[in-house]
């Protein structure tokens, strides 16, 4: 075996341009692969983890009447708590439950500002700032000021509503919105920072503001629209929502609030999952493309080196052992192809992972509800890198096997007319 | 005690419809130490013998005995085993791995069929090579030896396993008298030391020389088997 292994390797160097082709084309599949991968699962986890900061959390409370029209946005149905005990005891209730992190209130309303000639609408998201910068990653796209304070009237808005409103940081803006006792009622704040995530709903629609400001504003005192529970991991869902909804139901609240885990409260997350098994089918098909140049090129050898062939077995090389040799020499062109190509992919998304790949031109026409965000930053793992090179080296390995069973069942005559 | 033994050898091959025979009833017996030269007119079916006599090919007909072991009775893997220890080939276009050098090439053999210490194999393999003038050249590569070279490392893969059997096709083609009679004489002290036994495929009446055996074949029959002491076989 060791001298088989010799051979296939200086066999290598016989045609140096023809397998420079074969292990190039390998390199560039398993390359695509390492970066689609890297892209793909950089996108999914973005989208889920957009979906889970931005909207759901890990399990997401709302009244069931304010499920059905969320969309309005309306006050009327808020989460006020458990059995008339408010807002914060409901809250330390549920952080009581094992596996809960935290328990985050948002009171989410509908607002506009007159521009003198026209209304632009928005939505106002009255959140507490410490736990918000805790668990999204918000404060981070802070391109300009600085982030509201609990107790001032200050908002944050992203880069697309500013440029609506024609405001800028340090300007201050008068917004009206709907109290919940049907009133409008409008309210003067400074703008302190500006944002721009890559999510349109939050750079063109949202406004952050302080959620003692938001519940002030709109009568709403120890009131929520919307309560997220947050877990170590989401993993732990399945296991932590019965729990919540037992504790509902132990308070004679199931009927009127809703708990939803984050899979439940999007269509596009369990198509994401799906997405990430067709690609994987999807990149074996790719490798195996690749191995058509491999596998030309090795029937060609067998076809050059029939006589060969046909002395080694003449000399007594078993059909396996031959059959070890091409497979050997094939597996050689797939070990240097797939590093090569594991390692590029891997260079390649390392460098997209800081700097992200922009679409929001392609995404401009996007609907701004869609929690999508329009940078994608590839993940680069090392699990990826390995998984791009083992399928590399045994998708080719395998490819190779058909060229070398040809070799292999070559009867000794055949291959050599003459002795 | 015969090493081979051929009765009613018959081979025919299929070109589509039409049968081409090749070989039509050749009984033939090999005794262990001949010096045995086949020769004969292309096409007279000399490759097709060796090829049986080989365990290459098998015949349409006929029992082929080689060492006491019938060669119809035998799996591929025991005819590539039987070949492995017990046949050395020389191919008159020497068949040499190109990638390998000239003793990369002999070694080849010998590693199939020893697990010596490598040492002993190195020695082995060296001693070969010397023997057939080819000391100093074992680091080249066949695109860097001359014809005659290729050939002498083509017949030193072919005994440095010592095999009982050597068939070699037309072995002093490429070689100078010199050179011819320093090979043959190598093939003869391993005829005599170790008693392998030599079938050749000549035209060379050096060869013939050397020969204690001719046999002519000629459409397929062996026409004459002549024993160099005066013995006398004919159809």
């Amino acid at each position: 075996m060791k001298f088989l292994t010799k051979i296939a390797f200086k066999n290598l160097f016989r045609h140096k341009l023809r397998t420079f082709i074969s292990i190039i084309a390998i390199a560039f599949a398993v390359m695509i692969v390492v970066f689609a991968r890297g892209f793909i699962v950089g996108m999914i986890d973005s989208v889920f983890a957009d979906q889970i900061q931005y909207y759901s959390g890990h399990i997401k409370i709302v009244d069931r009447e304010y499920q059905q029209q969320e969309r309005l946005l309306p006050l009327n149905y808020p989460v006020d708590g458990l059995a008339g005990q408010g807002l914060n005891e409901m809250m330390d209730s549920l952080k009581g439950i094992e596996n809960v992190e935290m328990v985050i209130p948002r009171l989410k309303f509908g607002a506009m500002v007159s521009t003198g000639n026209e209304l632009v609408a928005m939505s106002g998201w009255g959140v507490n700032p410490i736990q918000e910068f805790q668990f999204t990653n918000i404060e981070d796209q802070l391109v300009e000021g600085r982030m509201f304070q609990p107790g001032q009237r200050e908002v944050v808005m992203g880069t697309g509503l500013l440029a609506k409103l024609n405001h800028q940081v340090g300007d201050k803006v008068t917004i009206l919105s709907n109290t919940a006792f049907n009133s409008l009622k409008g309210v003067t704040f400074k703008i302190v920072g500006r944002l721009a995530s890559g999510l349109k709903l939050l750079d063109e629609i949202v406004f952050y503001l302080p959620l003692d400001q938001a519940q002030s504003w709109l009568y709403m005192d120890d009131q929520s629209t919307e309560l997220l529970l947050v877990t170590s991991n989401r993993g732990l869902v399945d296991q932590v929502l019965p729990e919540v909804k037992e504790l509902l139901a132990s308070r004679d609240a199931e009927e009127r609030y809703l708990a939803l885990g984050y899979q439940e409260t999007s269509d596009l997350l369990p198509y994401m999952e799906l997405a990430k098994l067709i690609y994987n089918q999807i990149y074996i098909f790719l490798v195996l493309l690749a191995s058509i140049v491999v596998i030309n090129t090795m029937i060609m050898i067998v076809k050059e080196r029939t006589k060969e062939i046909g002395m080694m077995s003449a000399l007594g090389l078993e059909s396996k052992n031959i059959l070890q040799l091409f497979i050997i020499e094939g597996g050689i062109i797939g070990i240097i192809g797939s590093l090569l190509g594991a390692l590029l992919g891997s260079i390649i998304n390392e460098y997209f992972a800081v700097t992200g790949i922009d679409f929001s031109s392609a995404m401009a026409g996007f609907s701004s509800e869609l929690v999508f965000n329009s940078i994608i930053y590839p993940v680069s793992s090392t699990a990826n890198t390995v998984f791009a090179f083992i399928l590399g080296v045994i998708v080719v390995t395998i490819a190779c096997m058909i060229p070398a069973r040809r070799a292999a069942k070559l009867e000794p005559t055949e291959a050599l007319r003459e002795i | 005690m015969s090493l081979l033994e051929l009765k009613g050898i018959r081979k025919v091959y299929h070109q589509g419809k039409i049968e081409v025979p090749a070989l039509r009833g050749v009984d033939l017996t090999i005794e262990e130490g001949e010096f045995t030269t086949v020769f004969g007119p292309s096409g007279s079916g000399k490759t097709t013998l060796l090829n049986m006599i080989g365990c290459l090919d098998k015949p349409s007909s006929g029992v082929i005995t080689f060492a006491g072991r019938e060669l119809g009775q035998l799996s591929k893997k025991d005819l590539a085993m039987l070949r492995r220890y017990n046949v050395g080939f020389v191919f008159q276009s020497y068949n040499l791995i190109p990638v390998l050098t000239a003793y990369e090439n002999v070694e080849f053999a010998v590693r199939l069929t020893t697990k010596g210490r490598e040492k002993e194999l190195r020695e082995r393999v060296m001693a070969i090579l010397a023997a057939v003038g080819l000391e100093g050249l074992e680091a080249r590569k066949p695109n860097e030896l001359s014809g005659g070279q290729k050939q002498r490392v083509a017949i030193a893969r072919a005994l440095v396993k010592e095999p009982k059997l050597v068939l070699a096709d037309e072995p002093s083609a490429n070689l100078d008298s010199q050179t011819s009679t320093e090979v043959l004489e190598v093939m003869v002290k391993m005829n005599q030391e170790l008693g392998t036994t030599f079938i050749f495929s000549t035209h060379d009446p050096q060869v013939m020389d050397y020969a204690g055996r001719m046999i002519e074949i000629r459409d397929g029959q062996i026409s004459e088997d002549k024993r160099r002491e005066g013995q006398y076989v004919s159809d």
